[in-house]
């Protein structure tokens, strides 16, 4: 068998670069994973990842994800200072629901009350089964239910 | 900090001295001299990939810059490995990466709003089926080792299978957008596993039939495993659930078992696989030479032309079919055991390039199609080489892009279109300033 060395070089000088070549784009790869600024989203991207940051004390309101939106069940989101809740990236509560506007509906509270507010929706906002005017005042137990999402709003 | 489509011209240029540095391979090998064709080639290919780059820098700045590079890596294994075959296939196959590349910029072009693939998933998966029982048409159908995989129409021939996989993809995603919800929902822990509603095994049964049907009407293992593989990790993604995963393959398993000793051609397959050497001279022929190729090639493989196609000084062929089922084993064979890890490590970038894309991608129809696109391209990549290394039965579906075909050429190239503009559009809500994050309190 004879061995020619300019083939010899050139099998390794292919070899070469196609390795540089994926080493490079493999940092690139690993560079990304380290630059993530967000606390990633668990492993599909698609359930609510658990809280990362206990809430300094003991909030007084959530509302908590019944059903649909993309939202883990049973899941609770603080009230401390209102919500907002649509589809958008903007939305404090994203959710992924294809009737909901981008940003759909808020929840505020007003001297220790809270209330939910219907942002102009395009497909409204349901508060007990019953199409919200304007905006209302939430009692423990109230559903909200925006497209397929139901939240409960929960008094601790 | 240089920008995305920067980093993708800088990318392209390896890609274009791999090209010519296999081509001056083989054409040392061939001629014994080293001319300046190789160099011509090279410099063809790289005034190909720039053109695109240009198209890509104009439609979509900010797409990820790797998977075009990648992709036009494993054409340029490819080229170089079908030229090394032949020439004429080479120069088709040169061709069918053109006319790929001109069907992607179409895609991108008519596509920019991918979202109405949603609004025809109907239409598209029909289609789709259609397409791929066409081989059993009388009249257009061919049928190649005893599976129903090509079309021919007058001079036209194609592997339906390639567009099918596009069509169930871009079907899956958007059904499984609107439709995971109820899968979770009512789901039901036994003995610790999560078993979904009964009602709700509907679609996984339809699916799961098509691929079962897949097997038995178009007799090939390959595909139907491609397609029912590529469903379940869209399930998985869309649901977050691994009990269904575990679920759909034991339920695959099953059935393939089944139809393995029913169907004859599904059971000869599996019989070769599991029995080489009961008939080493025949139906064992290609399987135990594919693997004496790889095991041939050793570290470092034997050089660019140095590997046996044919039987020496005969016509008879040594590796059957080796620019399509066996391109593998012949890139063992030159490049060796650096050269195989090479290729999958490619293909395992573009896959992960692909994930990257469906982490960024906001919406569920974008994470769902980006995933199944990448997963459907790694499944397929894992069918063929673990056929031709006798982790699974060895059966007619294409490497991605190294093969020769022009089916496959074409469809990985509108499959990438989907996903550069599918991360075209994620990157570029991922660069605007981000809204604030959800506040999110301990988990109840």
């Amino acid at each position: 068998m004879d061995y020619d060395p300019i083939s010899v070089a050139l099998k390794f000088g292919f070899l070469a670069v196609l390795y540089l070549f994926v080493l490079v784009i493999a940092r690139s790869a690993f560079k990304d994973l380290r630059r993530t600024l967000a606390p990633a989203p668990d492993s599909t991207g698609f359930h609510a990842a658990p809280g990362f940051a206990e809430a300094p004390r003991g909030p007084d309101a959530w509302l908590v994800a019944e059903r649909g939106g993309g939202l883990e069940r049973q899941h609770r989101f603080d009230l401390i200072g209102g919500l907002s809740i649509g589809r958008s990236k903007e939305a404090d509560v994203r959710i992924d629901d294809r009737y909901a506007s981008s940003l759909h509906a808020r929840v505020f509270s007003r001297e220790g009350r809270f209330f939910v507010e219907d942002m102009s929706s395009t497909n409204g906002t349901l508060l007990n089964g019953a199409t919200l005017q304007g905006e209302a005042d939430l009692i423990d137990g109230d559903t909200v239910q925006i497209g397929d999402t139901v939240f409960r709003f929960e008094v601790g | 900090m240089t920008s995305a489509r920067n980093r993708e011209l800088l990318a392209l240029v390896p890609v274009a001295v791999l090209l010519t540095a296999g081509f001056a391979g083989v054409f040392s090998q061939e001629n014994d001299q080293l001319g300046n064709l190789s160099l011509v080639y090279g410099a063809y290919f790289l005034a190909i990939c720039l053109a695109t780059h240009v198209y890509l820098r104009i439609r979509l700045p900010n797409a990820d810059p790797y998977l075009f590079p990648l992709l036009a890596t494993l054409t340029a294994f490819g080229l170089v490995m079908i030229y090394r075959i032949d020439e004429t296939l080479a120069r088709d196959q040169a061709n069918w990466f053109v006319l790929g590349l001109v069907l992607f910029a179409l895609t991108i072009h008519f596509l920019r709003d991918y979202e109405v693939l949603e609004r025809y998933r109907y239409t598209i998966a029909i289609g789709g089926l259609l397409l791929l029982l066409a081989p059993r048409l009388p009249g257009i159908g061919q049928q190649v080792n005893g599976a129903y995989l090509g079309v021919k129409v007058g001079p036209i021939a194609f592997q339906p299978a390639e567009f099918t996989k596009i069509a169930i993809i871009v079907f899956l995603a958007s059904y499984l957008r609107e439709h995971r919800e109820v899968l979770i929902v009512g789901a039901r822990r036994v003995l610790g596993v999560t078993l979904p509603p009964l009602k709700h095994f509907g679609p996984l049964l339809v699916v799961w039939g098509a691929s079962m049907f897949m097997l038995v009407f178009i007799r090939d293992l390959g595909s139907s495993l491609m397609f029912f593989a590529a469903f379940l990790a869209l399930l998985y993604v869309a649901t977050g659930r691994f009990s269904f995963v575990v679920i759909g393959m034991l339920m695959f398993l099953v059935g393939a078992w089944f139809f393995a000793s029913t169907v004859p051609h599904v059971h000869e397959r599996v019989e070769i696989w599991l029995h080489p050497y009961r008939d080493p001279e025949e139906s064992g022929y290609q399987i135990l030479n594919s693997i004496f190729a790889q095991a041939d090639g050793g570290l470092f493989g034997k050089g660019f032309g140095q590997g046996l196609i044919t039987v020496p000084g005969t016509d008879q062929a040594l590796l059957p079919a080796a620019q399509t089922d066996t391109i593998y084993s012949l890139i063992v064979n030159e490049l060796g055991l650096f050269g195989a890890v090479g290729v999958i490590l490619v293909y395992l970038l573009v896959t992960a390039r692909g994930f990257k894309v469906a982490l960024l991608a906001s919406d569920g129809f974008s994470k769902l199609l980006a995933v199944g696109l990448s997963s459907v391209f790694a499944i397929q990549a894992f069918v063929i080489i673990g056929g031709v290394t006798r982790v699974i039965p060895l059966t007619g579906v294409t490497l991605p892009l190294i093969s020769y075909g022009g089916s496959s050429i074409v469809a990985n190239f509108v499959l990438l279109a989907l996903l550069l503009l599918v991360s075209d559009r994620a990157r570029r809500e991922a660069a605007e300033p981000p809204g604030r994050m959800a506040t999110m309190g301990p988990a109840a």
